[in-house]
């Protein structure tokens, strides 16, 4: 079986706590990152109901001066709890309809491409032709009613600046990165192995993922199978720099940018984003004090989105709050998760905030 | 002249409505149907059926199966075959029917939504793959038929009929299986099925923090809060609130479903409400085919949209 | 003690567009995904706990075609201790022929269980026959719509049943019986992709059908397959959250309960 971190490398740990001083989690749930190693290295560690809380986010692991990685220590401990048979019930749900229907969902897999439904044009299969660039919908993005306009705002603008693309349509898979990160670990192999496929019989170059969770998966957990990766930041920031797309439109609002956990902290990329909302005429940008490699995670990844804890206030909220307090008009992302998290935060809250993903910003402006 | 044998069922000696859709059932067949049905009075059904056959058993000993099959087959020597032996399709039809059918080798058809006649004899429809085909069923050997038939498929036609009361011969028990009585589920604080308006939740609440907004909504609007299976699964409701076939049927005027997909167990137990306004984000969710009335946005925006505006008019 | 479970491998259809092809007998099944019965998993899961408990050997018994197996292969990384996959590729519509098959592989193999469980029933056809018509053949104790089994001693079991609204029964019945069980009575502990694989170590036998099709026969037959009326829908509400939230108000007003 694969090992997340051999047990040796734990003594590397020095207890000096920045882990769970920059936990999301620390504090707000009994969730104690440093104790947990510490616990693990004396084989003393049993609180496996503790497990369920880490979102992923990685700034232990980035913050971590030894490099013991305890964010993949978490991981590798829930994959020895999968194996034990051992989950909540919330995860096995979505585990079983991955491997059913292949989304967390549960969502018809022969419905994956209903997404491109209203589009007045046709997007090609990739297999089709001389098609090299993938566009990956991600689950989420391809059933979720609030998040399919995303892939159909990207694929327009696409098509509009005449740049050739395609997309597996219902022969794309869940990516697996959730999955990989609760420690089904069996299953993200059967995906990965589907998708990784697919990428070689379609002679797939380069891979556009609309998700950073998605991309994070292709950069680091699919064996180098596709070396060029890109999220749809990346990708648009170089359309608009070459010329091919020019927001013309004005958005005079208040926007402040929220550093997703897997495109930022995890993966570097904090620039193409804030560039494109630069380049919008009359919008201005603000920052949050937390952000960049020290965004405040909005509690989706790590399999949160399906994963029932009760984890007491929502970071969504403090967000929002955040973004309140620095008379942001909308707060804009580049991840699902996030969107649907600060979405759903902000309509608890009852406030006056849109929030709203980079694509729908630049819709408006083109 | 052939019959149709009905098997009735009864809880704490009150006979259960659903036993009469196979009577409903036979007349549209156009056979007599003679109703059997444990120890008990039973006026009230005179003109209903042609014949109401009273066993011997009481009541829990009646329902086991192992006794009716005993039961069946002294009905079967005192009054000749039955061209079909039919069942409610409820927890006591699914127990009994089958077993029956193994018992006497006849076939049988469950859940059966539907009847008519072509040239070549009888055809019972039952739906398949959750509601999305209907099959139509013919019989191979055109002797009988064990049947169970849903709820509410047949309507009565209104026939009067010239009902007698037969009393069937002392059975002794079959020893395998005994009945040691009725539990009721822990009884919840409200009684759903007496509110005049339910504010029901589904998967859509998402968590259980989020229950008392609605909370708040049902008891603002005057209402009562109830659920569909997920949230009492979770204990997030206890399962008193739960609509549906294994909790409660309830018939309220308005019935506001928020965040329910519209699971058939779920639309069973709330079909009945008079109006049902259905909220819910996603427009292909199946309860926009029940509903009278449909909002396709998100439950809790909604929510907190009316209380705002109950609150506001004080 | 010895437990036999009854594992079906069934389409998901819930969100399906479904087609009817052969001359409308049948539903296109080429592109539906399949897994294993959700009822059977409780039965499997009871099982398992049953025979943790009790001490003995399980078997999972299917019949279905080859990828049946692994609805064997997931009863078998839950805990039971033997697998059996009675083949072919015919569609058995009839709960009475499947019953008839399975009562002669049980007496073929000179299988003598003490509880032989199944799920209340399939989530493709919801028959909800086949283990009270495999009961009745075998003149054996039977109960369906089992939510909780509560002892088992010498010789006999209690059980309780589920009801309609919210009621439950409860009976006791001697062993050898047949119990079929409803959702919710365990949950079910999560099998992984790694257990399912490893469990195709496990002894599990591929037998073909016509050793066990003694006296067998369909009784009943599908004289073809539609698609139920389209329902009126929902007449949906539309503008602003505003207006929504206004409609609604109106309709609680015309109902007398605002």
């Amino acid at each position: 079986m694969e090992v997340a971190i051999r047990k040796e490398d734990l003594f590397a740990c020095i207890q000096c706590g920045k882990c769970t001083g920059s936990c999301p989690e620390a504090g707000k749930t009994p969730f104690n990152v440093r104790m947990m190693v510490r616990k693990v290295l004396f084989d003393e560690w049993n609180e496996e109901d503790l497990l369920w809380f880490c979102s992923s986010c990685g700034a232990c692991t980035v913050r971590c001066p030894r490099d013991v990685r305890p964010s993949e220590v978490v991981v590798g401990l829930r994959a020895a709890m999968v194996e034990a048979g051992r989950v909540p019930t919330s995860l096995y749900q979505a585990l079983e309809n991955t491997l059913v229907q292949k989304n967390p969902w549960g969502r018809s897999k022969n419905k994956r491409d209903e997404w491109t439904a209203p589009l007045d044009f046709q997007i090609p299969f990739i297999g089709d032709g001389d098609l090299h660039t993938l566009l990956f919908v991600c689950c989420v993005q391809a059933y979720d009613p609030r998040c399919q306009v995303i892939p159909r705002n990207f694929a327009k603008v696409l098509h509009t600046a005449g740049v050739p693309f395609g997309i597996l349509g219902r022969k794309e898979v869940c990516c697996g990165n959730e999955i990989r990160r609760v420690g089904e670990w069996g299953l993200f192999r059967e995906l990965r192995e589907e998708n990784s496929r697919n990428f070689k019989r379609y002679g797939v170059e380069r891979i556009v993922a609309l998700s950073p969770h998605c991309m994070n998966a292709f950069r680091k957990e699919y064996d180098g199978v596709v070396q060029d990766v890109l999220h749809y930041t990346q990708f648009l920031w170089e359309l608009i720099r070459e010329g091919a797309i020019e927001p013309k439109g004005e958005y005079p609002k208040r926007v402040v940018y929220h550093d997703p956990c897997f495109l930022g902290k995890q993966n570097g990329v904090f620039d193409e984003p804030r560039e494109i909302l630069r380049a919008i005429p009359a919008l201005e940008l603000l920052e949050f004090s937390r952000s960049r490699e020290n965004s405040l995670c909005c509690e989706g990844g790590g399999g949160r989105m399906f994963i029932d804890v009760e984890a007491g206030e929502r970071n969504g909220e403090r967000r929002v709050k955040e973004a309140e307090e620095l008379g942001a008009e909308v707060i804009a992302t580049a991840c699902p998760f996030c969107l649907l998290n600060l979405e759903d935060a902000a309509t608890v809250l009852d406030a006056a905030i849109e929030v709203k993903d980079i694509t729908e910003i630049l819709m408006e402006v083109l | 002249m052939g019959y149709a044998l009905v098997v009735g069922e009864t809880r704490g000696g009150v006979i259960e409505e659903r036993s009469l859709d196979p009577v409903y059932f036979s007349d549209k067949i156009g056979l007599p149907s003679y109703l059997l049905l444990p120890q008990g009075k039973y006026d009230p059904l005179k003109g209903v059926c042609d014949k109401v056959l009273v066993s011997s058993f009481e009541e829990g000993d009646f329902l086991n199966p192992l006794n009716l099959v005993r039961t069946v087959e002294g009905v079967i020597g005192a009054f000749g075959a039955p061209s079909l032996i039919l069942f409610p399709h409820s927890s006591f039809g699914m127990d009994a029917a089958p077993f029956l059918a193994g018992r006497l080798s006849w076939p049988l058809i469950t859940d059966i939504a539907g009847f008519y006649r072509d040239e070549e004899g009888m055809v019972f429809v039952k739906p398949l793959y959750s509601e999305k085909v209907h099959a139509h069923f013919r019989l191979r050997d055109a002797r009988g038929v064990v049947g169970t038939v849903r709820t509410g498929a047949f309507e009565g036609e209104g026939m009067r009929k010239e009902t007698v009361f037969e009393r069937l011969e002392a059975i002794e028990k079959d020893p395998r299986r005994e009945f040691l009585g009725y539990l009721e589920e822990e009884v919840g604080d409200v009684d759903i099925t007496r509110a005049e308006l339910l504010v029901s939740v589904g998967r859509g609440v998402k968590e259980k923090e989020n229950i008392p907004t609605f909370e708040e909504l049902a008891s603002l609007l005057g209402g009562t809060l109830s659920c569909s299976r997920p949230v009492a699964d979770r204990g997030w409701l206890p399962k008193s609130r739960q609509v549906g076939t294994s909790g409660k049927t309830v018939k309220p005027k308005v019935y506001l479903a928020m965040g329910i997909s519209g699971a058939f167990q779920h639309i069973a137990g709330m079909k009945n409400s008079e109006v049902i306004i259905a909220v819910n984000r996603d427009p292909s969710a199946p309860i926009f085919q029940y509903a009278h009335y449909g909002v396709i946005e998100d439950m809790h925006k909604v929510a907190q949209k009316m209380i705002e505006r109950l609150k506001g008019q004080g | 003690m010895e437990v036999v479970v009854l594992a079906k491998w069934v389409p998901v259809t819930q969100e399906e567009e479904l087609k009817l092809v052969r001359g409308e007998k049948a539903v296109d099944l080429e592109e539906i995904p399949f897994r294993l019965n959700e009822w059977d998993t409780y039965a499997i899961e009871e099982a398992s706990r049953i025979l943790e408990a009790h001490g003995g050997t399980g078997w999972v018994v299917s019949l279905g075609g080859e990828e049946a197996d692994t609805a064997l292969r997931r009863g078998l990384a839950m805990g039971l201790g033997k697998g059996a996959l009675i083949e072919t590729e015919e569609e058995l519509v009839d709960p009475f022929e499947r019953a008839q098959i399975f009562k002669n592989f049980l007496e073929k193999k000179g299988i003598k269980f003490d509880l032989l469980l199944s799920g209340v029933q399939a989530e493709d056809d919801q028959f909800a026959a086949t283990g009270g018509i495999l009961a009745g053949l075998l003149d054996l104790p039977y109960a369906t719509m089992v939510m909780g089994i509560e002892e088992i001693s010498e010789g006999e079991v209690t059980v309780l049943r589920e009801l309609e609204g919210g009621f439950m029964e409860r009976v006791r019945i001697s062993l050898p019986a047949v119990l079929s069980v409803q959702t919710g009575i365990n949950e079910p502990r999560y099998v992984s992709v790694t257990g399912v694989l490893a469990a195709a170590k496990k002894e599990r036998e591929f037998l073909p059908v016509d050793e066990f099709s003694e006296g067998r026969k369909g009784r009943i037959e599908i004289l073809k397959l539609e698609f139920p009326p389209p329902r009126e829908g929902a007449e949906i509400i539309k503008g602003d959250l505003d207006e929504v939230v206004e409609n609604i108000f109106e309709i609680l007003k015309e109902k007398g309960v605002r």
